[in-house]
């Protein structure tokens, strides 16, 4: 239990000229538990694995407590780190895998037993503990990698991919669980995922984190209501953040459709449109969620009239894909929305639901027609 | 450049020279007299000849007592056909086998491509007898075919367990999915599982001619001078009169060459991964 | 008469019956979703349509004829694969136009089409790329390209997003209804996602252990399980499923569950003395801070999934449930353990066979 620092973190592959990690800086608190977030390659993984040790610094230090961790050895950082591959002991018993990490300690057996029992049966692996890992099926495995590193007494927890095997029944218990059990021991915990569900039901903050930079690091809700850029709008959340063209004229933010016409007007003041610049091209943001439609005629404020083009009905809620005069939208509604193909709905947009984004850099401008909040350390 | 660096490049010339100093040395003695390769002690500094290769190709074996003649472009010429159409026999056999032997899970499959392979083990002096004898009463005794047969009991095996293990790595879902887009399998199997399994099949070839380049055993018994290939033709080097260093060493050039061809033109296919990304993971 | 007919499909390996007696009638340009856990046969279904084996007993009609005897190459499938399987030495381009080069069609015609179809799905910048120099989600696309290119009377899609990341699988949801339908095609797509099987299917089929045990529009599906197992494997959180046994008691029927009695509404007389197993599902559940009449529970965990709260709840006596609500409410921000209070909404309860977890 300790807290995690990540000052101005780089790493540079010889030869390879680009930085597969560029100038990150993270201050993560005693006991918080954070994900790193982001497709294939973009530096996550290596980010861990700088944390863990297995990857030297080239620049910028890590802070374990407040130990300087960079020239440290793996095994002096005082880490548990649960792998993507597993990584078993393929002679121990499954038993014997978990409770290895604990021999160092010099725990007495009886004690390590009961907390080997304890973790197992939290996990759903007592009816393993007597196998050999190559005889148990891969999300079995990668169950008893987690138990290995969740069982330690340890500064900081690294979880790479954690559940990435698992089916989708066992995912909502474990982690419900897992989330238990790491605020109940306090531990300060780092998740690795590309599944942004993932990093948002366990993390108190989320890295966002592309080409080796950090897009931003805020709470799951910061990420999804106020994104710092294009990038963080559109990867976050499912479905993820509306985006679409638009250009302020005439102090009105017109969106624009595949055409390049007018689709829609969004409703914000006109002092927005007039803080943009007459003519500015942005691109405007809202999330699905915040998009109201009405069925069955009833309409509260309502200016726009969308197509049905689909409609996936996922049993507590439905997605709906619509039109409005060829611009494509997608929207979160409840489970009882009757909306065919091919239909016509009223849809509200919020105005304080829009986020205006500048087309070049990509960064954030307006948030509820106020200046965007800058990057979140 | 670090100091890691200079000890790394280090280390690699000590291990190169340790290897490539025999080869190095022999080729100098190629090109030196007798007396100069037993001069004692001996130096790299000397007055080239060609003499040596002259001899060589011009099949006269010029000793201190006499001229004699020796054969060793017939040898050189034998040893390339054996070996080279024993590796063709080879693939031609083992690679649609290594296939099925990959693919096919059937009763016994296991034990047979243990037995087959079980032939690299056995020493070679344990059929040579009878074979002989066979070999005489059909006519084979003496002959390119004979011994090119003999030799697939040390080319076959290789070409089978080798290839078979390339071939387990390539996908069936691949292989699968060419016969759905509507090509039959004699099509899949030219055209996808054989250029896939490339790298095994350049191996085990490159392994196999080497391997039956270097046999003595089976040229030495079954075969007499008009098959003999360079390991036995070897042996007229030494003569009455003394060994012919110089002499031994040019041939000893001459029978690296076509192995060297040979693994200069699989090299690249060598280096080719299997799968290339085609497949997840 | 449908277009795709499987009956009395079977196939062992080793004694082991791997799939037993399966049978299900396919209309024209429909999508079947087939849906089930890993290890319950889909795989080796999806292989005996292909050609790739033989089953044991059984036949597979497609446009009235039978193709159970002949090779995969005279079929008319095309396929698309979980791991892509595309051919490691030929470009974006060749490996898409296979399907056509086997049919001899001519060099220009094989050119509209490949480009057509690779514009479609959004990879006719990369068509001279090898394999090995595209990305996950391009791999995916040129896989399904090349199996619609051929215009094949069927196309098999194996779980063709299982190995791509969560943002891109998320995309084709809503892509691939897209493409297939231009391309008029009757589709059987197996999936272990249950979001992906109720957005795609027009059709489940849920096979488990080689059977298949309901064949619905994914309302039905979802609303009216067939069995315990089908009801746990669509929803996220899984339906909660505790066992009670309901008793007639004054005034109606009740049962003890999670360390309460509930009242069940008056149409409950079916399940009065049986053993059953209740399922209830997440979004069912209200959970308050402030004491109510409902169960009292300890809230152990809060984990958000989009624009909702899941909620691990756990009762006086040990039963663990999840209750879910939408995003907004004072429960937004809670962290750790708290005790609260959980109303369930009984008109929407589920009661299945405790034996044989069949639906009553």
């Amino acid at each position: 239990m300790a807290t995690l620092k990540l000052n101005n973190v780089s790493k540079v592959y010889d030869g390879a000229g680009e930085r597969a990690v560029d100038a990150v800086t993270m201050h993560i608190d005693d006991g918080e538990i954070i994900a790193l977030l982001g497709s294939s390659g973009c530096g996550k993984t290596t980010t861990l694995r700088m944390v863990a040790g297995l990857e030297s610094v080239t620049d910028g230090e890590i802070r374990v407590g407040d130990r300087v961790v960079n020239n440290v050895t793996p095994s002096q950082r005082n880490i548990a780190m649960a792998f993507e591959t597993y990584a078993l002991y393929p002679p121990l018993r499954v038993r014997e895998n978990i409770a290895f990490g604990l021999l160092r300690d010099r725990a007495p057996s009886a004690e390590i037993e009961k907390r080997v029992k304890s973790i197992a049966a939290m996990l759903e692996i007592t009816d393993l503990l007597e196998r050999f890992p190559p005889s148990i099926s891969g999300g079995s495995q990668q169950r008893v990698s987690l138990a290995r590193a969740l069982i330690r007494n340890a500064a900081v927890y690294l979880l790479d991919e954690p559940m990435s095997q698992l089916e989708p029944q066992l995912r909502a218990l474990l982690r419900a669980r897992i989330k238990d059990y790491l605020i109940a021991h306090k531990m300060t915990t780092v998740v690795v995922t590309h599944d942004q569900t993932e990093a948002i039901a366990l993390a108190d903050r989320i890295a966002v984190m592309e080409k080796g930079v950090l897009q931003q690091f805020a709470t799951p809700h910061d990420l999804q209501e106020r994104p710092a850029n294009l990038f963080v709008a559109s990867f976050i959340g499912e479905p993820p953040m509306n985006l679409f063209p638009a250009v302020a004229k005439d102090g009105k933010i017109a969106v624009l459709n595949e055409r390049q016409e007018v689709a829609f007007h969004v409703p914000l003041g006109s002092e927005a449109a007039s803080r943009l610049g007459d003519g500015k091209r942005i691109m405007v943001g809202v999330r699905p969620h915040r998009i109201r439609l009405a069925s069955g005629g009833e309409v509260t404020g309502a200016t726009l009239v969308g197509e049905v083009s689909s409609n996936h009905w996922l049993g507590d809620h439905c997605q709906v894909g619509f039109q409005v005069r060829g611009c494509s939208v997608i929207a979160v509604a409840g489970r009882d929305l009757q909306a065919r193909p091919g239909s016509q709905l009223p849809v509200v947009i919020p105005g304080e639901a829009v986020r205006i984004f500048d087309v070049d850099s990509g960064a954030a401008i307006l948030q509820d027609a106020e200046p965007a909040v800058s990057l979140v350390v | 450049m670090n100091g890691k660096s200079v000890l790394r490049a280090v280390a690699l010339t000590l291990i190169g020279l340790f290897f490539l100093f025999p080869l190095f040395w022999v080729v100098l003695m190629s090109f030196m007299t007798n007396a100069d390769i037993l001069r004692n002690p001996p130096s790299p500094f000397f007055s080239p000849t060609f003499h040596n290769y002259v001899a060589l190709v011009s099949g006269q074996l010029v000793t201190t007592v006499g001229t004699q003649k020796i054969d060793y472009m017939l040898n050189l010429f034998n040893s390339t056909v054996l070996s080279a159409f024993s590796v063709i026999l080879s693939l031609i056999l083992g690679v649609p086998a290594a296939y099925a032997f990959a693919r096919y899970k059937f009763r016994l499959g296991e034990d047979m491509a243990f037995t087959l392979l079980s032939f690299r083990f056995a020493p070679p002096l344990l059929v040579l007898l009878p074979l002989l004898l066979y070999f005489q009463s059909i006519g084979l005794y003496d002959t390119y075919i004979g011994l090119i047969w003999v030799y697939q009991l040390i080319t076959l095996p290789l070409v089978l367990w080798i290839v078979r293990g390339y071939f387990e790595d390539v996908s069936e879902d691949i292989e699968l999915a060419y016969r759905l887009d509507g090509h039959s399998w004699l099509s899949t199997f030219f055209r996808i599982s054989i250029p896939l399994a490339r790298p095994g099949i350049a191996a085990a070839a490159l392994l196999s001619f080497i391997f039956a380049w270097n046999n003595f055993i089976f040229a030495l018994i079954l075969g007499s001078s008009s098959v003999q290939p360079v390991t036995v033709g070897a042996l007229a080097f030494v003569t009455a009169s003394g060994i012919e260093y110089g002499q031994i060493a040019a041939a000893l050039v001459f029978s690296i060459v076509p192995t060297l061809v040979l693994a200069m033109f699989t090299q690249r296919y060598l280096v080719e991964g299997l799968s290339l990304g085609a497949i997840k993971g | 008469m449908a277009f795709l007919e499987i009956t009395g499909l079977s196939k062992s390996f080793k004694q082991h019956e791997v799939i037993r007696d399966l049978s299900v009638a396919i209309e024209k340009g429909e999508f079947l979703v087939i849906f089930g856990p890993s290890g319950c046969g889909k795989t080796v279904l999806l292989r005996l349509i292909a050609g790739m084996m033989q089953p044991d007993a059984g036949d597979i009609v497609i446009d009235g004829r039978s193709v159970v005897d002949l090779n995969p190459e005279n079929r008319d499938i095309g396929m698309a694969f979980q791991n892509y399987a595309l051919y490691p030495h030929m470009t974006a381009y060749e490996n898409i136009a296979s399907p056509l080069r086997s049919r001899h069609v001519p060099e220009a015609e094989v050119g509209t089409r490949v480009h057509d179809t690779a514009r479609m799905l959004r990879i006719d910048h990369v068509l001279d790329h090898l394999p090995k120099a595209l990305s996950q989600g391009q791999k995916q696309r040129t896989a399904l390209a090349r199996s619609l290119v051929g215009r094949p009377s069927v196309v098999l899609l194996d779980d063709p997003l299982r190995n791509v990341d969560a943002k891109i699988r998320y995309e084709m949801r809503f892509e691939l209804p897209r493409v297939l339908r231009r391309y008029e095609a009757t589709v059987i797509y197996v999936t272990q996602d249950y979001k992906e099987a109720m957005a795609l299917g027009d059709r489940v089929a849920v096979l488990v252990d080689g059977a298949f045990r309901q064949v619905a529009h994914p309302h039905e599906v979802y609303d009216a399980p067939g069995t315990t197992r089908i009801a746990r494997l669509f929803g996220d959180p899984p339906i909660n499923l505790v066992p009670v046994q309901p008793v007639t008691a004054a005034g109606g029927v009740e049962m003890n569950v999670a360390g309460g009695t509930v009242r069940l509404p008056a149409d409950s007389a079916a399940v009065a003395g049986r053993d059953c197993t209740f399922g209830i599902r997440s979004e069912d559940i209200w959970v308050s801070l402030e004491p109510t009449e409902g169960l009292p529970v300890t809230l152990e965990a809060i984990t958000p999934v989009n624009n909702r709260l899941v909620m691990l709840l756990r009762g006086d006596e040990g039963t663990e449930l999840f209750a879910s609500c939408p995003q907004g409410s004072a429960l937004d921000h809670l962290r750790g353990r708290h005790k609260a209070w959980a109303t369930m909404d009984l008109a929407r309860a589920h009661f299945f066979d405790h034996g044989d977890g069949v639906r009553i």
